[in-house]
């Protein structure tokens, strides 16, 4: 055959893979999203969920919080000391921490522990024949086990920002004072008088948004694996890696959203 | 009760199930034998609903081509490989229906009933606490067959309920899968490669090869059966016309 007819028979088809891929994932999120609001609900499982992603969460996200306050006060110090306006150090990181690096880093950070175990559970759950087990004692799998992880995720992710918001400003501030030279109540008015509502408020939206993708990537990956203990790593593999580049493209597109204009 | 029709099934280019049609009277317990690998796990999950056929018709408890949880208060099943809930301890396993649901029992209630049903299947109440990655397999079997029988539903399906047992052990589960055929006036499929459970459970045989029903009838006339497929199968000998590479 006519190699380019050949190619682009092939780009063709890679495109139709594409797309339903797309599809199923969107239907998924539809259909998670309207199993959300319809009973029965499963409160203990939300409980469960919230200490899983919530709380056990809290140390992996204050420590990242706390280093990544501490680089980005020296960094922006080396930055603003080239125009003599090293007072701008504590606004600005605490600027950078809550809008971005916060949320962010954050997100990642939970998608890494809470994406992969939902999906290797689900994957496991699946592979092990429990999901069928669950839908012949009626319980449907959407409710029992992607709902819970869904809201529990959402709801906890923006008190994780919060949290590692404010581990990331004490971690710029011990920097900005025992290693730059503030003086700590100077340092902390400094951040307080410039941080705006919106500036925190729109860092709290982000977590909730990335906390979505990551239960979403790891139930639907975890829903569709594939058989075996291969399938289940493969699907694992695949929820962390989407869901970090759905955070990252979700925060652009946010960012564009908030902040342009 | 049950009735199937005709049921195709395949799995891309691997034909499992080329055309299974049989029928089962309430009350009735039918035994299914068949080489491994010939499609009776994927059989029983045909008529739960959980694979659907690519042609055929099921029809259980008055339901055609019913869905899962539609079967839910009729049918208990027990899966080949136990599909224990990991995250629960045992006696929550066996108690997972009857604590939800419109007619959700409170928990202390739920776990006498869970215990009971343990007893049943040989287990004792110091194991209702662990997890089922504690158990051995036999012990997981028989946890699985208690949360099976667990909502005492007219219709029970067993893949293999005696694989993996002591002697002992699986003639109990054998006597009280009568006993529940018998006294509570069940409707029993029961998968099994253990000539023991035919003989103990059986009203009637069935035999699956090459993806059809090949061969039914009462359980005496199986074990006097002289027809080569079915006897080199029963007695388990490596030549005939069984091939042994499949
Ligand atoms: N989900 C699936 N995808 C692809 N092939 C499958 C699937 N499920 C079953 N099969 C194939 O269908 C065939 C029948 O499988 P099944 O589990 O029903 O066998 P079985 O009769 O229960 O055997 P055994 O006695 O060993 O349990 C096998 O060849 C298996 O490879
Ligand atoms: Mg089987």
């Amino acid at each position: 055959m006519n190699p380019i007819l050949a190619a682009l028979g092939a780009i063709g088809r890679s495109v139709a893979t594409g797309l339903g891929a797309v599809g199923r994932f969107v239907t998924f999120a539809a259909l998670a999203l309207s199993h959300l609001v319809r009973p029965p609900f499963y409160g203990r499982e939300l409980a469960l969920q919230l200490v899983q992603i919530g709380w056990l969460s809290l140390p992996v996200v204050g420590l990242t919080a706390l280093f990544t306050g501490g680089a980005l006060a020296l960094q922006i110090y080396a930055g603003s000391a080239r125009f003599n306006a090293e007072f701008a150090v504590p606004s600005i990181t605490a600027i950078g921490m809550v809008r971005e690096l916060g949320p962010v880093l954050g997100g990642l950070m939970v998608a890494a522990r809470v994406a992969s175990s939902i999906a290797a559970e689900i994957g496991t759950m699946k592979v092990s024949e429990q999901i069928d087990a669950l839908r012949t004692l009626a319980t449907d799998p959407m409710k029992y086990l992607v709902a819970p992880r869904i809201v529990a995720a959402t709801l906890a992710m923006p008190v994780l920002v919060a949290v590692g918001d404010a581990i990331g400003i004490l971690g710029g501030y011990s920097v900005g004072v025992n290693r730059l030279g503030f003086d700590g109540p100077t340092y902390l008015r400094n951040t307080m008088d410039f941080l705006e509502f919106w500036d925190v408020a729109s860092g709290l939206v982000k977590g909730a948004v990335f906390g979505f993708l990551v239960a979403l990537c790891g139930c639907y990956f975890g829903m569709h694996s594939g058989r075996g203990a291969q399938g289940v790593g493969e699907a694992t593999k695949t929820a962390v890696v989407l869901a970090s580049i759905l955070i990252l493209s979700a925060n652009y597109i946010l960012t564009e959203a908030f902040f342009s204009a | 009760m049950i009735r199937a029709q005709d049921i195709h099934k395949a799995f891309g280019p691997k034909r499992v199930l080329t055309g299974v049609s049989f029928e089962v009277a309430r009350g009735e317990s039918l035994v299914v034998i068949g080489g491994s690998g010939t499609g009776k796990s994927v059989l029983l999950k045909c008529l739960l609903g959980l694979e659907s056929p690519d042609r055929g018709e099921v029809m259980i408890a008055g339901l055609t081509r019913p869905r899962p949880h539609e079967l839910a208060a009729h049918v208990g099943m027990l899966f080949q490989g136990a599909a224990l809930f990991d995250s629960l301890p045992v006696w929550q396993n066996v108690a997972f229906r009857l604590m939800r649901g419109p007619a959700r029992m409170a928990r202390a209630p739920a776990r006498e009933a869970a215990l009971e049903k343990l007893a049943r299947v040989g287990m004792a109440p110091e194991s209702a606490d662990l997890y089922p990655a504690e158990l051995s397999g036999g012990m997981q079997k028989r946890v699985g067959l208690a949360r099976a029988i667990a909502g005492e539903p007219p219709i029970l399906f067993f893949d293999e309920p005696t694989a993996g047992l002591d002697p002992i052990l699986a003639a109990v589960i054998n006597a009280l899968i009568r006993e529940i055929v018998t006294e509570m006036g069940a409707t029993a499929v029961t998968i099994t490669h253990d000539m023991r459970t035919l003989r103990d459970v059986a009203d009637r045989v069935a035999m699956l090869h090459e993806g059809r029903l090949y061969w039914q009838g009462t359980a005496a006339e199986a074990l006097a059966s002289d027809d080569p497929v079915l006897t080199q199968f029963i007695q388990g000998r490596i030549d005939g016309p069984i091939p042994t590479l499949r």
